[in-house]
């Protein structure tokens, strides 16, 4: 009976807690001392000063309560989030009591079914009003960042009790791998190596290719006017094609037990080239594991390989070489390198790959000092 | 006021409302309570910022600590030598430790050590009074509470926000509350009447289970003249001028004040030596008790037909042990284990009350039989006679003028009746008899000065009567009082104190004369009267409900519930039945009908009973819906952006560009940057910010707010 009434009450708490704070320890101490005198000494006007001190503990519970009621919580999540770099939360708080405000409320954030504390603090909330609050969060780990509900916690209105209340608001947010500066030797590397690889041809993209006189027909958008001025005739610039500027990331992701912290600073060295070749306008295809995106170019097309990179999980060892991989040295398109990122040095994917592209450990390039 | 003044001034506030509830009791040296106000009056100064920092004694910590030791040193002494009690001496040395902590508040710590203190010196003041201004000092160190508590807790979050270093920013406005505004204020006020009527709640519903068993009245005892076994003459004459109240009277039978004068009889004398009265007959036995737990007064004579007269007498502390009630008492009620009764009747309680009580009385007035009024000197019983006609040595003046006012053939009845009326007919009632007189003081007041008070009076009347071999005596007490039309009870002050005749008649017993002429009070204002009659009638309600709230009124009250709750039952039993016979009935015709006409007309009602319910559930679902569904209201923000977009057309309008009824603001804001590219980046985003309040509800921060005034504020500047 007692067991079933207590699991009742914490069904009924799931969502509240309260404790005492050491001034409430002190206060209901004193509470009680002055109920024993009371009741030692039958003097009615000792009853009196016993009835205002519960009656204030009472109102604690009551104004906390009220406190806590009709907030309405929205979290914004950034757009991007890498591991290990900082990301702001904007968390915007609307008291939609219309009489009532909020006062002292320290706002935790539910993770993994424990409150992480981000150091916001909400110290008043008028009534019908709106605050928002930005706080910065750091993650560690690659993958779907969950965060479960919010937890408020407020000591309001007598600091003698800590009541905590946990909102189911969830937010979800999708931590792409880390992204460290590349070694300049790789840099430099990479660069002669695009250069050396990439037939240029005119076309539609940023990057200058020839500069031209004027023909009829030409977009007028397209006159140099320096040049133009400069040789006194119109000229015209041409661009050189993008899609020329090509580049296949390939990840592997059979990998031995022992390699999966290898295998994260392989994610993580992937995802630092691919932003890389993105800031150099190349256009990329990943290969990850069997997971394959082709080719191309844009904050769209970046998302969705930073996203593959992101939810990609290690397999194990004896897993055959994907068939995209196997392919890489026949579909090789003109113009276009490849990068084979190992995390350990996989023999089956050598000998598939040998011919394709650069391989790169990167055990050899992912330190910190990198 | 910012906040952390309002903090500091209703710190300093609160432990100024304790200390005064402690100075209030009087129980505090004159010189160490003048220490205290300075030091507070010091404080408060200072907290309202007529002073350079905080912290006015910079003295060391040693310093203080020797102060500290010296002081503790000081409650020892006092403690054992001085006050000798532990009460006063923890309470001066109370006084002491807030002095001290007043003037060293720095940290958050030194509050609560003030707050502690101040409620400790609220508790010392309970224990040392029972008055009325201890609701008053109660309520107000209620309210300051509320205040402190408040904002100590404000302030500490501040702080704490403050050195954590506030990792997530937030718009200015919701960092803290910063000033005390109005509404803070009123919510503030208004949590203290709710805590006070949730005190009340509580206060009422608690189980007293305290007996008094450490009980200790420090209160002094309001000293009384009379009442002891041997009183002389000019008693009641010393407190003739005193207001101090004694006690009061309630007539749970009587609405009104009484057609009669009232006494409140307490003592009774027989023996009169020429200066002094005293009681021969004062030993005491105690009374039997009823079932009902009343203490009754065995008579000896049959009891009255009447249910007689009843009181609820409230005494105040005085140094008697006599128990007051109109002449004469037949029972006595109270929290009393025993009540003791002489031989005069009087009756009186084993010891003196150290503090008001209450009790219960009920009185049967003696009524002259028409025995009595034809009766004749014979028929008094000779023990009767015996002791009370003695007389000291009179005047022969005095048998000649008892004889001249009572002709030889008058029944004892008129002769008393006469003496009374000759009395109050050719003698002035005076308080200021100048010297003591050296004769004696009854042929004094008959012959010699004829002004005299209700002792002369009354003693006059007895050595009269008695000249004339008719049996009476002495009785004191106290007058009815003043009639107090707010509380429906009598107020019986020091000056109501009376002395009166009580004359045996052989069937009535003893009968109650009053020689003394009635003398009408000189009395103040009517509306300080009335004022007098109001703070009375709640000091009695203030004893009655607080007080002496006891057990039994609470088990009175839970009776009270629950004989209200039977009867609700009982009228919703009895409704319900009642409904069920009409139930039955309406089937009864139902069923008639249905034979009558066959099943179509008891259809027909059936179907309109299902359309009712239909209409019905369709009506509180439509209700439901549209509650669901209505939108909620708009934000203070909202309103703001909406008012600033309305300047904003305000002011274009100015400039003769008007937004007609057919254009959406976005339309109107292309129309602005085609006519007037300046104000374009004003209007276009202010426009912009109010179609996503107006339209799309989306929450407004301050800073979006900040930025439409500051966006309405580069349009007026805009040149065109």
């Amino acid at each position: 009976m007692f067991q079933r009434l207590r699991e009742w009450f914490r069904w009924l708490y799931r969502y509240r807690s309260i404790r005492l704070t050491s001034e409430g320890t002190r206060y209901v101490l004193l509470t009680l001392a002055v109920g024993v005198a009371a009741i030692n000494t039958g003097n009615n006007l000792l009853y009196l000063l016993l009835a205002m001190l519960l009656s204030l503990i009472v109102m604690s519970g009551l104004l906390s309560e009220q406190s806590l009621k009709q907030l309405e919580f929205r979290r914004r999540m950034p757009d991007r989030v890498f591991a290990n770099q900082p990301a702001t939360i904007s968390l915007s708080i609307a008291n939609r009591k219309t009489r009532v405000p909020t006062f002292s409320l320290r706002i935790q954030d539910v993770v993994d079914g424990a409150a992480v504390d981000r150091g916001i603090h909400l110290l008043h909330a008028p009534p019908r009003s709106v605050t928002v609050q930005s706080y910065p969060i750091l993650i560690a780990q690659r993958g779907l960042h969950r965060i479960e509900g919010i937890k408020l916690l407020t000591r309001f209105p007598f600091g003698l009790f800590l009541k905590a209340a946990t909102l189911p608001i969830a937010s979800e947010a999708l931590v792409y791998p880390e992204i460290r500066p590349l070694p300049m030797s790789l840099v430099h590397d990479l660069t002669t190596r695009g250069h050396d690889q990439t037939v240029s041809r005119r076309g539609p993209g940023v990057a200058l290719y020839n500069l031209r006189r004027y023909h009829a027909g030409d977009d007028s958008r397209a006159i140099h006017w320096k040049t133009t001025a400069r040789q006194r005739r119109l000229m015209v610039r041409e661009t050189e094609a993008e899609d020329q500027r090509r580049v296949a990331l390939v990840l592997p992701t059979a990998v031995p037990e022992y390699a999966r912290p290898a295998f994260e600073q392989a994610v993580s060295l992937t995802a630092s080239l691919a932003a890389f070749f993105h800031q150099q306008g190349h256009a990329i295809r990943l290969l990850v594991g069997e997971q394959e995106i082709p080719a191309g170019t844009g904050e769209a097309h970046y998302d969705a390989i930073l996203r593959a990179l992101a939810l990609c999980r290690p397999v194990a060892a004896a897993s055959p070489v994907p068939a995209a991989m196997r392919a890489l040295a026949g579909q090789t398109v003109p113009g276009e390198f490849t990068l084979i990122v190992l995390s350990w040095p996989d023999p089956a994917v050598i000998s598939a790959c040998r011919t394709a592209g650069r391989i790169i450990m990167a055990t050899e390039h992912m330190t910190r000092e990198a | 006021m910012n906040l952390d003044t309002a903090f500091r001034l209703s710190s300093i506030l609160l432990a100024a409302t304790g200390f005064s509830g402690l100075v209030l009791t009087g129980e505090l040296p004159a010189g160490l309570a003048l220490a205290g106000a300075a030091a507070l009056a010091a404080c408060l100064i200072h907290a309202l910022g007529f002073g350079s920092e905080w912290g006015l004694f910079r003295l060391s910590q040693q310093t203080w600590t020797g102060f500290m030791i010296a002081a503790f040193l000081f409650m020892l002494a006092d403690l054992f030598w001085l006050s000798g009690d532990l009460l006063p001496a923890g309470l001066h040395f109370l006084v002491v430790l807030m002095v001290q902590k007043l003037f060293t508040l720095r940290e958050r710590k030194d509050f609560l050590h003030l707050y502690a203190i101040s409620l400790m010196e609220l508790l010392g003041a309970a224990a040392l009074t029972l008055e009325l201004w201890y609701a008053a000092v109660f309520a107000a160190y209620l309210l300051t509470a509320i205040w402190t508590l408040l904002l100590y807790h404000l302030r500490s979050e501040a702080e704490e926000a403050r050195q954590t270093g506030a990792a997530a920013s937030s718009s200015a406005q919701a960092r803290q509350p910063g000033t005390i505004t109005s509404r803070f204020f009123w919510s503030t006020n208004g949590i203290a009447i709710g805590a006070l009527c949730l005190t009340l709640l509580i206060f009422i519903v608690m189980p007293r289970i305290g007996a008094g068993f450490f009980e200790k009245n420090r209160g002094e005892l309001i000293r009384m003249s009379g009442f002891s076994e041997k009183v002389d003459l000019g008693m009641v004459g010393s407190v003739k001028l005193d207001n101090t109240v004694v006690m009061r009277v309630e007539f749970p039978d009587h609405k009104g004040p009484l057609a009669e004068r009232a006494f409140f009889r307490g003592a009774s004398y027989d023996v009169y030596d020429g200066r002094s009265w005293s009681n021969t007959l004062h030993y005491r036995q105690p009374l039997g008790r009823s079932l009902d737990g009343e203490f009754v007064v065995a008579r000896d004579r049959l009891p009255a037909p009447s249910p007689g007269l009843r009181q609820d007498i409230l005494v105040e502390a005085l140094d008697t042990s006599v128990l007051f009630g109109v002449p004469f008492v037949e029972s006595v009620k109270g929290a009393f284990s025993t009540v003791l009764v002489d031989g005069m009747g009087d009756v009186s309680l084993p010891y003196v009350p150290a503090a008001r009580f209450q009790y219960s009385v009920r009185s049967i007035p003696a009524r002259m039989s028409a025995g009595d009024r034809g009766g004749v000197l014979s028929e008094y019983p000779e023990p009767i006679r015996r002791r009370f006609t003695q007389l000291p040595a009179v005047d022969q003046r005095v048998s000649e003028l008892a004889r001249k006012i009572a002709p030889p053939a008058a029944t004892p009845r008129e002769a008393a009746v006469a003496v009374e009326r000759y009395l109050r007919k050719n003698y002035q009632y005076s308080l200021d008899l100048g010297t003591v007189q050296a004769g004696n003081p009854v042929e004094e007041f008959l012959f010699v000065r004829k002004t005299g008070y209700c002792d002369h009076y009354a003693t006059a009347m007895v050595v009269l009567l008695r000249t004339l071999g008719i049996p009476s005596r002495l009785a004191i007490g106290f007058a009815q009082g003043e009639w107090n039309d707010v509380g429906g009870y009598y107020t019986v002050r020091q000056r109501d104190a009376h002395a009166w005749v009580e004359v045996y008649f052989p069937n009535a017993g003893w009968v109650t004369f009053d020689p003394t002429p009635n003398i009408p009070l000189v009395l103040p204002h009517p509306l300080v009267v009335r004022a007098g009659r109001v703070l009375d009638s709640i000091r009695l309600k203030w004893d009655r409900f607080v007080i002496r709230y006891s057990f039994r009124d609470q088990v009175a009250m839970a009776e009270g519930v629950r004989e209200q709750g039977e009867a609700m039952r009982t009228g919703t039993a009895a409704r319900f039945v009642a409904f069920l016979r009409w139930s039955a009935g309406v089937r009864a015709r139902i069923a008639h009908l249905g034979q009558s006409y066959g099943w179509l007309l008891p259809g027909g009602v059936i179907m309109l009973c299902a359309l009712a319910g239909l209409g019905l559930f369709l009506r509180f679902y439509r209700c439901s819906w549209w509650k669901s569904h209505r939108t909620s209201g708009p934000t203070t923000q909202h309103m703001a952006a909406l008012k600033i977009y309305n300047r904003m057309l305000q002011f274009l309008r100015s400039r003769g560009l008007n937004k007609s009824s057919n254009m959406t603001p976005l339309e109107f804001a292309d129309k602005i940057a085609r006519e007037w590219k300046e104000a374009s980046q004003f209007v276009t985003p202010l426009t912009e910010l109010y179609c996503r309040a107006r339209f799309g509800q989306a929450p407004l921060s301050p800073d979006d707010l900040a930025s439409a005034r500051t966006w309405l504020a580069g349009l007026r500047t805009a040149s065109r």
